[in-house]
Formats: structure tokens, C-alpha cells, sequence
């Protein structure tokens, strides 16, 4: 069996020793190249899993701590294969095209390849234990990039989201202490709780899992504890947009997921989660409406996909759950471009107010339709990732709320008729207004690229992926 | 096994080599003709090809998840090819048409390339068998006519023509994948061929009904039909395509396909009620409205109003045979639109534009193109007209009477439309002679071909297989009906003539107020759409305000934690004094509660 995950891990170690002796100009080559490097692993594991035809197997390394047992050990499923792949391809990319400044490449590279080890080792986590640290280190990290690397209010808005974020930290920590200790062998191990966590008694049950779900939600984000999102990417360089967005609300989404299957309470408490979940997509699309300044609007669009996903994830059945994965995938790509073209407006123009930007396309042509691109991606046009999305996640929904499942597309729907709004409000209008141009690179150009052509093919051959939910 | 789907390779080829060659027009206009050409090559070899039936989908799975598959199914059926026939026969002329009618333009690339997917996306739309691949086609087409409308971003209205299209057609997306999904959680099949023998259920009927509203949103029927005359903005080589056999036919289309789930389900009279109300408004704005192309727009919302009051009378023949006379009169109503514009200097108004018989390889077809729209005999548009007419009097009689209302009306409009242009230009009349006579060969002759097939079609009724494969056959239209119909064109031709030929056009155009709303209806109904998104920002305004308000409520809980923090701060002062004091207190009361 081949060792794909201690590969990766070690890989991208080494990737950010080599980055922290790297000098400034060398070191963005040097983390892209690492970064490559895991996307190959990555695309090995996944011609490896085509040819077995299951994603499924577990990696177990003899690191013991015996008291209390927690062991060092891995697992693929189809939720963290995908979510791995997700965020090896927007790493890659964001390592390779955020940095349009060229500024501070070293720290960031550096911490792009820290947080992109964070995220591949919490995907594929066995035990509770290893997940905490490794959601911590994601955490700090992108902490990192905001306090250091953003635009000038940039401190206050780092400690807000690091506020935010220790705070589901705590609330995770407690969870996971209160599962060791209830459950009947005292284990961390994901699968034996998995198997065993009906035997804990309801109320701790109700205990662990509101813990778990504050963790998680604050984390997704879903209204109300959504605030630290917005302001963080107001502040946080592109490529610590990108990372925000793409990867870390996805760590909620998956740590949902986790708690859905964990904890058995869970069948009990779908219809008032997704009223939430629902309320949160239908506020925060209004929300969306009100803001002026493009990275928020697409901060929200965030907010509002994430809520849709919880949808997803408390319909918990076989489609809402394929259709919660396929869509933290679909999200992952498809915003981190939108951060990508946002940010190279912000860059080319100084300027990323709606009111102000007018005819973007004639200055930049690639970063317009890219931009346009991704809404039709996030409205879910057929033949891009976020339609097979979209198919599963409401035919979960409406599986089981009935026909009530559906409301939520009335989110998307405004989500869709804003982003057109903006579309042509800005992009595709006459030009009045355009300050001092820039060129944009051939790697942010190939960035584009690189996304546009994964959402396409996830979106045109879903059937790679799927065909591993066949057991879920 | 899918050998149908070849039909729209050429197409997708001819749009990739766009992208290619972008910097490049003249290449890839000609692929993009030479490829719609391959096309209905492709499509006539179909058509000979095809065998007498019965007739099965053939699919492939796309992805399956639990015990659903989803399908990508297509179906040669007599009506499938049918449709396939027109947008083959339509495409080509088009790109003709756009040969001549973009030469000076920019862009041409991203007009073909777009062009070529709305094109495939119709084909594809044309022969599914399966929801999922309806659904696929269906919001290609949704957006490549957003980006086709907006094609000419730089100017002042198509951007928001655009937006307002757009978000109308996202509307019925939405709808269409409830309804789809929720027929897939129901049954577990998305293929038509299933849902025809499956049991109806509740869920059945909602279905069915969102997807009745998603083919009102796309056909632009009430009340969502004022996309329609903005999608005006667009350049005319795509409203002509938009209006004639694709598009807007897209939801028509859909329902006669699905005819008989309807028939079982009882949505007939929403058809037929909402048909009439579509056709109503279009008659009636179309009598007052002035842009030369939005009067066009209008008379599509009718005849898709009237194909939907045919189909809700439950007569595929009478909605069949309007969808395939009305594709040709209107592609070709709409390229003469084109060209009396492009000869204008895009002037809009009709009462501004001028229509030279100068050239007459322009005037005449128009002129057919209107004479077969009001129905006169015996050019296509009256089979259309009347096969609805008697299939009405048969069964409604009150549609039966408001029909005839509305040929007289529909008469009367395109016969305005023909002959206000035709006074003669108050200025610069040489300068639009000398533009006349230098229009694009190109454009005249697809126009031209298009009125040689207004005039030709009514040999589909000698000869039933042909053209339209006998779907029309075993139906016929009385005689009288054809003649009723051509009466009542000829008493709107002479009314029209009395009022706008011999310059009494001034006295209704400055007609009194009320009268002029009540006609031109569309400022009530855009009004309602403006207030609709006014509530919607009014939400927005509150949402956000509300989220403002969140942010200050966390803030001030962590003000009132650091204002905890500086209470307890002031006891560790460093003041001696005060912790001996602190001491001896506590000292005090320990020991109180230790003697008590």
C-alpha cells in the first residue's frame, strides 16, 4: 500500500525548510515548486485510486503516545480525497499567482506551504487529536498571512478573525475531551467513534455535539457568527483571500461532516440546523447586496455557499452529503478564483469599489471573463463543477425537507442576479474610469487557467470523483 | 451510438477555433458559416437517414450517485427532428446574415464563438430525451443570450438589457431544477420516456408546474415577458436568431414535448389563460410601441402567447405548425429590421427611419415577411394562424373570439411597422439611398432565402413527410378557417393603410394619455419589476443594517469584557495600604465563617 499521505506530509515539510533558507527571490519558486510537487502526489494517489476503484484506506505510522492512546495515523475517504485535491490545486495556484505585488514572497510562500500542510493533514486525520493540531497550526498560519501580509487595516481585523477562530478552537477542544472520556475505550480514533459514539448517553451526546457545531459553524461560517469573514479578506492580501475562502471554510464544512456521522443526536436536530442554514443563505445574500467593495461581495458569496452546504450536510442523506463534498470542492475552486481576478482588479486599478470600476474589460480582458466565468460557475451552469454540485445538494435537501429544501436556490438565485449585476455594472460597461492600468503576469494568467480548467473538468466529468460516494 | 450529437460538433469545433483565432475575423466568420453549413449537412443526412419507428432514446451515463443515474439521453423523434431541421436550416442564414451585417464591427471573434454555442445549445435542446440533458442545453442557452444581448457591453442599454434578461431567465433556472430534481427524487429517472408511463403523483404536478413557469420565463410569456423587448439591445443577426428558432422557442418546445404529462395533470388551462393574457400584451404594445426592433420583440411574445393557447387547448398540431411557419417570417421580419437600421444610421424609431424601395431585393422580402405574419393567403403564416383559430372554435369559444381580435390587431401593428418607415425622411435622404443600395450582399441574401421560404412552406401541406417529417399529418385546416383568417389580415392591412399610409398617423400617436398606457402596458409591468427589486434592496438595506448591528452587539461584548477587566484591575493598584486592608477584611470574615 502505498504511502501517499506521510509523502505529502513530508513533502511539504521539507518544502518549508527549503522556503525558509530559499533567499526572498528564490523562495516563491521554491515553495511553488513544492506545492507542484504534492499536486503530483496528489494525482498519483488519485490514478492510484481510479485503478483500485476505492478511495478508502487508512495509513497508520508507529508514533504511539500509549497513555492516552493516540496514534499517528491517516485515512482517505471520499470526502477528505476530495477536500485534499481541492486544496492541493488552489495551494498550488495560490502560491503560484496571489503574489501579484511581489511583496514579502518569502514569509507568505512560507506560510502558504505551512497552511497547506495544516489543511492536508486535517483533511486526512484519523484521530480527533491530530485534526485539533493540525487545525491550529491552519489557523495560526493564515493568522499569519492576515497580520502580516494585508492592506492597512489589516491588524484589527487578524485579531478578529484570530478571536473568532480560537474561540471554535476552544469550544473543539472541549469537544474532543468530552468524546474521549465518554467514550468507552477512551479513544481519539475517528473511525472506532464513529462505530461507538451511540453509546454515549444523550445528554453529554447533545453536549458534544453543540460543541462540535459552535466549533464548526463559526468556522463555515453561518450567520450569526459569520462577522470575522467579511473583514478578513477586506484586509488580507489576495493570496490570504484565497486560502480564507478556498480552504479554511472548508475545514468547517468538513469538521460538519465529521460531527454528522460522529454523533447519532445528530438525525434529530436536521430540520432546525437547516432552518438556520437556510436563514443564514437568504441573510447573507441580502447582506451580500448592500456591500460596495468586490472582495466583501465575494467574501459573502462565501457565506452564502457555505450555509447552502450546511443545507446540504443536515439533509444528511447519501446526496446531501456527496452533494456538501462536491460542493466544498466546487466553492474551493471557484472562489479562490474570484479572489484571484478580485484581487488583480484591485491590484491593476487601485480600486475595488463597484460604484467607482467601470469597463474593467478593456484593461483586462483575461481577469473580466475570468471573473464572469466564475459567476456562471457560482450560479451553477451546467458543465462547471458547481452544477453537479448543486444537483446533489438539493436533491439531498429535498429528499428529506420535502419541497422546503428548495428554498435556498432562491439565495443562489439572488446571489446569480447580483453577481450579473456587478458583472455589468463594472466588467462589461463602458469605460469612464480606469487609473494607471498594470499588465498582469503570465503566471496569474496560467493561474486562471490552471482553476477555470479544474472547474470544468470536475464539472464536466463528475463521474471520476462520484463514482467513490457510491458507498457513503 | 450517440450519433445525433455529431450534429452540433461542427458548431463547438467552429467556436473553439474562434477562440483561437481571435485576433482574426475573417477566418473565423467563414468557419463559423463553413461549420453551420456541416451542420445541416449533417442534420438533412439524419433526416433521410431516419427510419419510420417506433423511436427509443439512446443514453449514456454521465454520473450516477446511490440508484440514480443521470443521463445524457437523446431522441430522434419525427418532433425532435423537426426542430433539429429548423435551427439547422436557420443557423446558416444567420451566419450569413452576420457576415455581412458585423463586417465593420469588432469583436468578431467572441460574436461567433458565442453565436456557435447558442446554436449547438438549441441542437442539443433539440434532441434530448432526458430533464438533465434539457437542463444542460437549456441554461447554455440562458447564457450565451445573456452575453450575446450585452454583446455591445460599450454601449449605454445593453448592459442592463442584459442584467434584466439574465436575471428573469436565472429565475426560471431555478425553477426548472426544482422541478427536475424533484421529479428525480420522485421517480429516480430523469428520461421523458419514463415519466410518460410512470404514475402521477403530487409531486408530479409541482413539478410540472415549475417547469411550466422556468418555459413561460424562457418563452417570455406574462409575467415574465419584459426581457423579451429588451433583449432588443442585442446586435440583429442575434434577434433574429433569438426570436425565430431559438431561444424563446426553447420552452414552447419543452411543453409540446411533454404535452401529454400535462394533459394528465390538468395544466392546460394555465397554458391557455396565460397564453391569452401573453398575446393580449404583445398585440397591444406592439400597436403603440415606436423602436422598429421592439415591435418585432412584441409580436413574438403573441405568437408565443398563441402557441401556448394552442398547446392549452390541447392542440400539438395548431403550436407545432405557428413554431414552424413563425420561425421563418420572423427571422426574416427581423433581418429586414437589421438592415433598414444598419441603413438609418441605427436610428430606432420607426417614425425616424425610412424605408427606400430603392433597393428592392430589401423591400420585397420584407414586405412578404409582413404579409405572412398578418396572415394572408397564401404565404406560410396563415396555416399557423388559422389551424389555432378552428381547433378554438371547436372547443373555446371565447379564446376563439379574442383570436380573432387579435389577428385584426396583429394585423394592424405590422402593417404600421411596414408603412410609417415609408414616408419619406424629413433630412439626409441621399445618404440613405446611397446606404441602401451599399448594404452587404450577404444580408440581402439570407433575407432573401428566408422569403423564399415563407413563400415555399405551405408545400409541407402537400407533402406531409417532407420538412416536417409528417408530425402535421392526419390534421388539416378547413378552408374557410384560411379564409377567415386572410379577411380579417386584409381588414387590418386596410385600417393600418387608412391610418399610417395616408398620414393620419399623427392623429393616433398623439393620442390621449390613458388610452396610450393602457395599449403600451409595458411601463406598468416594468414598473412592477422595478418595484419587486426595490423590495428586494429594502430587504437588502435591512439585512445589512442588521448585520452592522451584529458587528457593534460583538463589539460590545468585548467592550464590556475589557471593561470587567479594568473594574478588577483597579484592586491590584500596588498600593500597600489597600491590600493589607483587603487582608485583614478577609481574614475577618474567614474567620466569622468559621465561628458561625
Amino acid at each position: 500500500m502505498a504511502q501517499f499521505i506521510g509523502i505529502l506530509l513530508v513533502l511539504l515539510s521539507f518544502g518549508i525548510v527549503a522556503t525558509i533558507f530559499s533567499s526572498e527571490r528564490m523562495s516563491k519558486t521554491v515553495a511553488s515548486a513544492f506545492s507542484l510537487l504534492a499536486l503530483v502526489v496528489v494525482a498519483a494517489a488519485f490514478f492510484y485510486m481510479l485503478q483500485t476503484g476505492s478511495v478508502n484506506y487508512t495509513e497508520n505510522y508507529s508514533y504511539y503516545i500509549t497513555q492516552p492512546s493516540i496514534s499517528f495515523g491517516f485515512q482517505f475517504s471520499p470526502i477528505s480525497f476530495v477536500l485534499v485535491l481541492m486544496t492541493s490545486i488552489v495551494s498550488f495556484v495560490t502560491l503560484l499567482s496571489g503574489n501579484m505585488e511581489n511583496e514579502n514572497r518569502k514569509t507568505s510562500s512560507m506560510l502558504i506551504l505551512l497552511f497547506e500542510l495544516a489543511a492536508i493533514g486535517l483533511f486526512t486525520s484519523g484521530n480527533l487529536f491530530l485534526l485539533f493540531i493540525f487545525w491550529d497550526v491552519g489557523v495560526i498560519s493564515l493568522f499569519f498571512m492576515i497580520y502580516l501580509l494585508g492592506s492597512s487595516n489589516r491588524r484589527r481585523a487578524a485579531v478578529k478573525f484570530l478571536i473568532y477562530e480560537l474561540f471554535a478552537s476552544l469550544a473543539l477542544l472541549f469537544a474532543i475531551m468530552l468524546v474521549y472520556f465518554y467514550t468507552p475505550l477512551h479513544s481519539f480514533d475517528i473511525q472506532y467513534i464513529i462505530s461507538n459514539a451511540g453509546l454515549i448517553s444523550l445528554p453529554v451526546q447533545a453536549l458534544i455535539f453543540s460543541s462540535f457545531f459552535i466549533a464548526f459553524l463559526i468556522n463555515m461560517p453561518v450567520f450569526p457568527v459569520h462577522l470575522w469573514l467579511p473583514d478578513a479578506h477586506t484586509e488580507a492580501s489576495t493570496q490570504g483571500s484565497m486560502l480564507l475562502s478556498g480552504i479554511l471554510t472548508k475545514f468547517g464544512g468538513y469538521g460538519m461532516i465529521l460531527t454528522f456521522f460522529m454523533m447519532p443526536i445528530a438525525a434529530h436536530l436536521e430540520v432546525p440546523i437547516a432552518i438556520l442554514a437556510g436563514f443564514s443563505a437568504i441573510y447573507s445574500v441580502f447582506v451580500l447586496m448592500t456591500q460596495h467593495d468586490i472582495k466583501r461581495i465575494i467574501a459573502y458569496s462565501t457565506i452564502v455557499e457555505m450555509s447552502i452546504i450546511l443545507v446540504a450536510i443536515a439533509s444528511f442523506n447519501q446526496f446531501g452529503i456527496s452533494g456538501a463534498a462536491y460542493g466544498m470542492l466546487a466553492h474551493g475552486l471557484t472562489i479562490a478564483m474570484l479572489f484571484l481576478a478580485a484581487g488583480s482588479i484591485g491590484h491593476m486599478f487601485a480600486e475595488r469599489d463597484i460604484r467607482n470600476l467601470r469597463g474593467v474589460v478593456r484593461n483586462a480582458l483575461s481577469t473580466s471573463y475570468t471573473f464572469l466565468a466564475g459567476v456562471f460557475a457560482t450560479t451553477g451552469v451546467p458543465l462547471t463543477a458547481a452544477f453537479v454540485a448543486d444537483a446533489l445538494i438539493f436533491m439531498g435537501a429535498i429528499k428529506t425537507f420535502s419541497i422546503y429544501g428548495a428554498i435556498p436556490l432562491a439565495a443562489l438565485l439572488l446571489l446569480g442576479a447580483f453577481l450579473y449585476y456587478v458583472v455589468n455594472k463594472s466588467m462589461l460597461s463602458t469605460r469612464e474610469y480606469s487609473r494607471n492600468p498594470r499588465f498582469i503576469s503570465r503566471s496569474q494568467k496560467a493561474g486562471y487557467a490552471i482553476l477555470l480548467s479544474s472547474i470544468f473538468i470536475f464539472g464536466v466529468l463528475p463521474f471520476l470523483l462520484l463514482n467513490f460516494f457510491s458507498n457513503i | 451510438m450517440m450519433l445525433a450529437l455529431i450534429v452540433i460538433l461542427p458548431l463547438i469545433m467552429a467556436a473553439f477555433l474562434a477562440l483561437l483565432f481571435r485576433n482574426n475575423g475573417s477566418i473565423v466568420k467563414y468557419t463559423a458559416l463553413a461549420a453551420s453549413i456541416a451542420s445541416l449537412l449533417l442534420i438533412i443526412y439524419l433526416y433521410l437517414s431516419i427510419g419510420s419507428g417506433p423511436f427509443s432514446p439512446q443514453s449514456f451515463q454521465w454520473f450516477s450517485l446511490g440508484n440514480i443515474s443521470f443521463n445524457i439521453s437523446i431522441i430522434t423523434a419525427p418532433i425532435n427532428m423537426f426542430l433539429l431541421l429548423l435551427v439547422g436550416i436557420m443557423t446558416p442564414l444567420i451566419f450569413l446574415y452576420s457576415i455581412g451585417f458585423m463586417n465593420m464591427q469588432s469583436q468578431q471573434a467572441r460574436f461567433y464563438f458565442e453565436m456557435s454555442i447558442f446554436a449547438a445549445a438549441m441542437m442539443l435542446l433539440a434532441i434530448s430525451a432526458s430533464l438533465i440533458t434539457m437542463f444542460i442545453a437549456w441554461e447554455m442557452l440562458g447564457v450565451t443570450s445573456y452575453l450575446l444581448i450585452g454583446f455591445w457591453y460599450w454601449k449605454e442599454k445593453p448592459p442592463a438589457a442584459a442584467r434584466k434578461a439574465i436575471t428573469i431567465i436565472l429565475i426560471g433556472d431555478m425553477l426548472m431544477l426544482v422541478g427536475i430534481l424533484l421529479i428525480g427524487i420522485t421517480y429516480g429517472t430523469f428520461e421523458f420516456s419514463a415519466l410518460f408511463s410512470a404514475a402521477p403523483t403530487p409531486a408530479l404536478d409541482t413539478a410540472l408546474l415549475l417547469i411550466l413557469l422556468a418555459a413561460f420565463t424562457k418563452s417570455a410569456q406574462f409575467p415574465f415577458h419584459e426581457w423579451l423587448p429588451d433583449a432588443m439591445e442585442g446586435p440583429a443577426p442575434v434577434s433574429a436568431f433569438l426570436h425565430s428558432s431559438t431561444m424563446v422557442k426553447a420552452g414552447v418546445f419543452l411543453i409540446a414535448v411533454l404535452l401529454p404529462l400535462y394533459i394528465s395533470a390538468g395544466l392546460l388551462p394555465v397554458m391557455l389563460i396565460f397564453g391569452l393574457i401573453s398575446a393580449i400584451l404583445g398585440v397591444s404594445n406592439a400597436l403603440a410601441e415606436r423602436h422598429i426592433k421592439k415591435i418585432l420583440a412584441y409580436s413574438t411574445i403573441e405568437d408565443l402567447g398563441l402557441m401556448f393557447v394552442a398547446l392549452g387547448l390541447g392542440s400539438l398540431f395548431g403550436a407545432m405548425l405557428l413554431f414552424f411557419v413563425q420561425t421563418f417570417y420572423k427571422g426574416l421580419l427581423f433581418m429586414g429590421a437589421g438592415s433598414l437600421m444598419r441603413a438609418n444610421n441605427e436610428r430606432e424609431d420607426i417614425f425616424t427611419n425610412y424605408s427606400s424601395a430603392t433597393n428592392k431585393l430589401i423591400f420585397v422580402p420584407i414586405v412578404i415577411g409582413a404579409l405572412s405574419m398578418a396572415g394572408i393567403f397564401p404565404l406560410s403564416g396563415v396555416f399557423g394562424k388559422s389551424a389555432i383559430a378552428s381547433v378554438a372554435e371547436d372547443t373555446n369559444i371565447l379564446a376563439y373570439a379574442v383570436l380573432v381580435l387579435l389577428g385584426l390587431g396583429s394585423s394592424i401593428y405590422i402593417f404600421r411597422w411596414l408603412f410609417i418607415p415609408m414616408s419619406k425622411p424629413f433630412k439626409d435622404e441621399k445618404q440613405i439611398e446611397v446606404n441602401y443600395r451599399i448594404t452587404p450582399k450577404t444580408m440581402i441574401a439570407a433575407a432573401i432565402v428566408l422569403a423564399i421560404l415563407v413563400i415555399i412552406a405551405p408545400i409541407f401541406y402537400a407533402y406531409p413527410t417532407l420538412l416536417t417529417l409528417g408530425i402535421f399529418s392526419g390534421s388539416s385546416i378547413p378552408l374557410n378557417e384560411m379564409a377567415e383568417v386572410s379577411v380579417i389580415a386584409l381588414v387590418g392591412l386596410a385600417i393600418a393603410y387608412r391610418i399610417y399610409r395616408q398620414g393620419h398617423a399623427l392623429h393616433v400617436a398623439s393620442a390621449n394619455r390613458p388610452l396610450y398606457v393602457a395599449f403600451y402596458n409595458s411601463i406598468i409591468v416594468n414598473g412592477l419589476y422595478l418595484y419587486l427589486a426595490k423590495a428586494v434592496a429594502s430587504a437588502a438595506d435591512a439585512a445589512g443594517y442588521l448585520d452592522l448591528k451584529l458587528d457593534k452587539l460583538t463589539y460590545s461584548a468585548s467592550s464590556a469584557m475589557l471593561s470587567v477587566g479594568s473594574a478588577l484591575r483597579k484592586l491590584v493598584n500596588g498600593q500597600t495600604n489597600v491590600y493589607v486592608a483587603a487582608f485583614v477584611i478577609g481574614i475577618v470574615l474567614l474567620l466569622a465563617l468559621f465561628i458561625w
